[in-house]
């Protein structure tokens, strides 16, 4: 019988079709403008890497001064200083770790024809690279004798090696950056995680890619200054081994532990860190060491701000109001079919069977709303996307939101359909079959 | 095929309670072409409804072809409805924005016949009633005494043991009217149960038993010998009572 119902729904859309044009477009248009704030809401706070949520983890100790500060107090810091990022660096916990701090520096071309110009990149341990599941086009990353040593190599993203080298394999060149000549050991074939994790603080969730990335180890030697903020609470010494000495937090740290459920392993090392760290007077606050996943990292740099959050409500309440008036339309759409319910009734259906027929007739209006409302979606987002270079990258639609648009959709239809629904079931056939 | 005793229909709203039908008593047999007749508002509609298990009777007895309908829930009364009893309306009924295939399709849906076997009773049903070759049309392109046939062939099409007509000639123009009445007379004669609703004496004339119905009652019964001879169900009927 679904099939009977459906062919009857979809010529149901025929019936009215003004009536039908009017209520698939109300929906489609609720439809859209729900689905692309939830869109850009979706992309801004998903998550890249779901997968390693619960063994990846960002290490915050609070290394601020006694000045002004009461205990549970949380410092609102989110940067590392220098010693403790290396100090975690060195401290074999975790099956991957790596510091990180963005460097800018003057690249060089080989090639005449392209002068010489200004580029943002990362300074990391190679242990970034597995960690953040990046790509590779050509090479590999550097190795970990490099990180030992500070050796000047280099991995370019793949826009930047196309810049510089055109179509062809670039690993193995050198490359001046910042006047220093850095070996090639591989070039990233593209990769755009949205939100970017890895640099939220500095460049931005939704920022540009880095050009390049070299050894955290090299950046340090050559005293490359960081590209990014800083926040410092205390004294400190002029010059690059003054801000390296200083409790100044502009390091951001990253761990990868073996396997989830292993959280409270690493807390315990934080906590055992700075009870030692405090021993030695360099922490002064009793402040909670902290750990933050991928997702609570999200949430606690609140990627997603206030006025998205809102933008979505709004979508939904103007969802809502096209609802009410889905409904109306499905009412004066389905009291006219009185007659035919009170026929149908007696020629064996029973209430259940009239509920099921009009029960899909809206299911296949919701579906009709969610093909206008998805092209109508698409529309949204492209005009979204123009607003800003951010919302560029989170106006994309995807394969969760697409099916959601359908979902959505004939939900909207059927929750709009349950009360003409209700009314169509309650149609006293006798008095219909005897009023034609 | 049909009995009802002491059945009573009463109608309540806050103010007002209406009685009716009070008492009904009626005996329907197997092949039988009764026809009812009686005032506006004697009853006679609300016995029909409740006859076709449209509307629930306040108290009483009321068996249909040996079940007893009394308290059965709106899914069994759906079921016997489709599977024992075809309707025929004064104002016909179809279905407008389907076509005649489709009108006579919808009771057999219900019923649950595989794609075949519809196809071979929509056939069937629409070539009795000489409508076979305009089965794609709509409703709207017939005559009304054409859509009163394509009525009795989607009444007929499930095979019902009772035909339950409302006026069906009340619409209609004395010629067309003679050919629905003739139609149905020839279904009678078949074997099928007929319980019509009528104003027109002559044609309750035409039945082999007539019942008046005044103020929800049965006043008055006229027996009449069998109008068609051949059909061996009719032989019964003169034994019916009311």
């Amino acid at each position: 019988m679904f099939q009977y119902y459906f062919l009857l729904g979809l010529r149901g859309l025929r019936r009215n079709p003004a009536l039908t044009a009017l209520m698939v477009l109300t929906l489609a248009i609720g439809v859209a403008a729900s689905i692309s704030t939830l869109t850009i809401l979706h992309v801004m706070s998903g998550n890249p890497l779901p997968h390693k949520n619960d063994r990846m983890f960002v290490p915050l100790v609070d290394n601020s001064s006694l000045s002004g500060y009461t205990p549970g107090n949380e410092s609102g810091d989110k940067q590392l200083s220098y010693r403790d990022a290396v100090n975690f660096q060195n401290s074999k916990i975790g099956e991957r770790r790596s510091v990180m701090y963005g460097v800018g520096g003057a690249i060089e071309p080989a090639r005449k024809d392209i002068g010489a110009f200004s580029s943002q990149g990362l300074a990391a341990y190679r242990d970034f690279f597995p960690m953040f599941e990046t790509p590779f086009l050509y090479g590999q990353p550097w190795s970990a004798a490099d990180d030992a040593a500070g050796t000047d190599v280099i991995v370019l993203s793949r826009k930047l090696a196309e810049k510089l080298y055109g179509d062809s394999n670039p690993v193995g060149q050198r490359m001046t950056l910042m006047g220093f000549q850095f070996q090639i050991t591989g070039v990233l074939d593209k990769w755009d995680p949205v939100p970017r994790i890895h640099r939220i603080i500095g460049s931005g969730a939704f920022g540009s890619e880095d050009s390049y990335f070299i050894p955290f180890t090299s950046a340090i030697r050559h005293q490359t200054a960081h590209n990014g903020s800083m926040s410092c609470s205390g004294n400190r010494e002029p010059g690059f081994q003054g801000t390296l000495d200083s409790e100044c937090t502009w390091m951001q740290f990253w761990f990868e532990m073996a396997s989830d459920g292993q959280r409270a392993e690493l807390q315990n090392y934080l906590d055992s860190y700075a009870q030692e760290q405090r021993k030695l007077g360099r922490l002064k606050r009793a402040a909670p060491n902290r750990l933050f996943s991928i997702d609570e990292w999200l949430v606690h740099l609140r990627v997603v701000g206030n006025d998205n959050k809102l933008s979505a409500w709004l979508a939904f309440g103007f969802l809502a109001l096209c609802l009410v008036n889905t409904i109306g339309l499905l009412l004066a759409k389905f009291s006219v079919r009185a007659s035919e319910v009170g026929i149908r009734r007696a020629l064996g259906a029973s209430r259940s069977d009239i509920f099921r027929q009009f029960f899909i007739e809206t299911t296949v209006i919701g579906l009709a709303g969610g093909v206008l409302g998805l092209l109508l979606s698409f529309g949204a987002l492209a005009l979204i996307g123009m607003q800003s270079k951010q919302l560029t990258v989170a106006a994309h639609m995807d394969w969760v939101m697409l099916a959601m648009t359908f979902v959505l959709s004939v939900a909207a239809a059927i929750l709009a359909g349950l009360l003409p629904t209700w009314r169509a079931c309650q149609v006293t056939p006798a008095i219909q079959l005897k009023s034609q | 095929m049909l009995r009802m005793q002491n059945l009573n229909k009463v109608y309540r709203t806050h103010m007002i309670e209406t009685h009716a039908l009070r008492g009904f008593e009626i005996h329907v047999k197997q092949g039988e072409f009764v026809t009812v007749t009686g005032p506006s508002g004697s009853g006679k509609t609300s016995f029909l409804n409740i006859a076709g298990l449209l509307e629930e009777f306040t108290d009483g007895e009321y068996i249909l072809d040996g079940v007893n309908v009394k308290g059965m829930n709106d899914n069994a009364r759906s079921r016997l409805r489709n599977e024992k009893l075809g309707f025929i309306f004064q104002g016909f009924n179809l279905i407008p924005d389907l076509s005649l295939f489709d009108n006579v399709d919808v009771p057999l849906r219900y019923r649950g016949y595989n794609s075949a076997e519809r196809r071979e009773r929509i056939e069937d049903a629409l070539a009795k009633v000489g409508l076979a070759s305009r089965m794609k049309h709509y409703p709207a392109e017939l005559s009304g005494g054409q859509q009163q046939r394509v009525a009795i062939a989607r009444a007929l099409a499930g095979s019902p043991k009772l035909l339950l007509a409302d006026e069906p000639t009340g619409n209609l123009d004395t010629q067309m009217a003679r050919g629905v009445m003739e139609l149905l007379e020839d279904i009678n004669a078949q074997g099928t149960t007929i319980l019509m609703v009528t104003h027109d004496p002559e044609l309750a004339l035409r039945s082999q038993r007539n019942v008046h119905i005044i103020d929800g009652q049965v006043s008055d019964l006229v027996h009449k010998g069998p109008t068609l001879a051949s059909s061996p169900a009719k032989a019964g009927s003169n034994t019916a009572t009311a």
